[in-house]
């Protein structure tokens, strides 16, 4: 008997993409297995939001393929020709992503569940007490069963991002991206979002790639770390092997600074 | 010249005939010019040049002519090319446009006002475009916006006279027909003031309260 084959979610292919002169991705290729939790680590400007921007397809590529799930992102195949994708094959293909973004952007002028429920209803017809049923249920999880009727006013940056989380959950996406999403916060309430990312991380088998500068957190949480410099990825590996035994020179500066900053990894 | 309470009480029902019809000609008007407003500023926004360069020439075109040159152009020029319309129709559909091109630019800088990242998360959230517009850029965008529409608002109720230019029987032109049949002015034309700046007096705190209640989550 051979081990089955299975193939990646996410597949990068040679991706370019540049702002004007700039190139902020470089021939870019890394795959992501179903279910991996991945950490995407590197000083400022190297490309990590760019990158979790892209597979949301919020950017376009210059060139190269995405794959997620077997199709091509920003292409689709017609007559047996790779074509560039319409508005309604990258809207079927976002159906599978989700993201969880570092300034929240929770819709202000709806209330907490209305937040939750508003996307399944419109973009899958869920029926409003189904969809609020399950936004409940997602808010229980999160912890913010007890804010459903209230504004995203009312509410804490920590309160704020995991109702994010349930936004996005709620579309049962295949994958979640999860940009900076502790870097606006208040220190003290880091660990609420962390505890809900960990528990998303242990219960489901979501495919999850998050950005992050909590390195000590991205040791434990992630299958895998790939480490970005000026739109290349300089070194993956476990975290186990990137955070305490770097290959790279780049590498082992980088956390030289994140330690010398006073984290602990 | 002595104030006459008497003649007051005798021409009030016929210039509160002309209100109503100033008014209804503000309303229909408000309504024609908020909604071809958002048309103007959403065509505008077009990814496609010629349609939103097209739109950019007829906003100005509009916005640089006369809206009495306008009216007249509906009511006693289209008729040569077989398009007859009503007076007030025309009126309505004159003031309207007009003042389309001036609402057209408060919704477009409303619009802009809306951060990018509500656009993201509408994405990222798998909206379509239009469900994107209905119901998170534009419920954002309006409720701000208000003050600015209601100075449009009241300031279209002033320019209503203009359409007596073009026979609609309006608050103006009943003024004006009393006057002119009794020879006195003074209270048909000082009751046609005061009657405009009640209903703007009303107006006014009435379309704020209106901004209020649009923005509860503020
Ligand atoms: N819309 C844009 N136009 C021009 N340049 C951009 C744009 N967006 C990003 N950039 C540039 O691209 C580079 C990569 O940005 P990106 O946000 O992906 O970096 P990052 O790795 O997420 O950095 P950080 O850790 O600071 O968030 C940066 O130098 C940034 O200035
Ligand atoms: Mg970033």
């Amino acid at each position: 008997m051979t081990e089955p084959i299975i193939d990646p979610i996410i597949n990068v292919d040679h991706v370019t993409k540049s702002y004007g002169s700039f190139t902020v991705l470089k021939d870019l290729c890394f795959s992501v297995m179903p279910g991996e939790k991945l950490a995407l680590i590197g000083p400022s400007g190297s490309g990590k939001t760019t990158i979790l921007r892209t597979l949301m397809t919020l950017e376009r590529i210059d060139s190269g393929f995405v794959r997620v799930d077997g199709d091509y992102l920003f292409h689709m195949e017609r007559n047996g020709r790779v074509v560039p994708a319409d508005e309604a094959h990258l809207h079927r293909m976002r159906a599978k992503i989700g993201m969880v973004f570092q300034l929240f952007n929770l819709f202000p002028h709806k209330t907490v569940l209305e937040n939750v429920t508003l996307a399944p209803m419109l973009t899958k017809g869920v029926r409003a007490a189904e969809a609020q049923r399950r936004a409940m249920e997602l808010l229980e999880m999160v912890g913010m069963a007890g804010k459903a009727n209230s504004m995203p006013a009312a509410l804490s940056g920590g309160q704020k991002q995991r109702v994010a989380i349930a936004r996005a959950l709620a579309l049962q996406p295949r994958i979640m991206l999860f940009d900076e999403v502790t870097s606006a916060l208040d220190p003290e309430l880091v660990e609420e979002v962390l505890n809900v990312m960990r528990m998303l991380g242990t219960q489901t088998d979501m495919t999850m790639l998050l950005v992050t500068h909590e390195m000590s957190f991205a040791h434990d949480f992630a299958d895998r770390v790939l480490f970005f410099d000026r739109g290349r990825i300089v070194e993956e590996g476990p975290p186990g092997e990137i955070f305490t035994n770097p290959r790279h020179e780049r590498t082992q500066t980088f956390l030289k600074k994140i330690i010398a900053a006073g984290q602990r990894i | 010249m002595e104030w006459d309470w008497a003649f007051v009480r005798e021409i009030m029902p016929t210039l509160l005939d002309g209100l109503k019809i100033t008014v209804l000609a503000t309303v229909l008007g408000s309504v024609l010019a908020a909604v071809v407003g958002l048309a103007f500023a959403l065509l505008r926004r077009s990814p496609n040049r010629l349609v939103s360069r097209t739109t950019a020439f007829l906003v100005e075109f509009i916005r640089g002519t006369p809206l009495l040159v306008q009216l007249y152009f509906l009511f006693y020029v289209l008729p040569g090319a077989g398009i007859l319309l009503s007076p007030l129709t025309a009126g309505v559909i004159g003031l309207g446009v007009h003042y389309a091109t001036y609402m057209a630019e408060v919704f477009r800088a409303g619009i802009d006002n809306t951060p990018r990242g509500q656009w993201e998360a509408a994405k990222a959230c798998n909206l379509t475009a239009v469900q994107t517009w209905q119901h998170i850029i534009l419920p954002q965008a309006i409720p701000p916006m208000i003050p600015a529409l209601a100075n449009y608002f009241v300031a279209m109720f002033k320019e209503t006279p203009l359409l007596s230019a073009i026979t609609v029987v309006e608050l103006m032109s009943q003024a004006r027909s009393i006057a002119n049949f009794n020879y006195r002015y003074l209270e048909p034309m000082t009751l046609v003031g005061v009657l405009f700046l009640a209903i703007s007096l009303i107006a006014v705190p009435a379309l704020h309260l209106l901004e209020r209640r649009f923005r509860r989550y503020r």
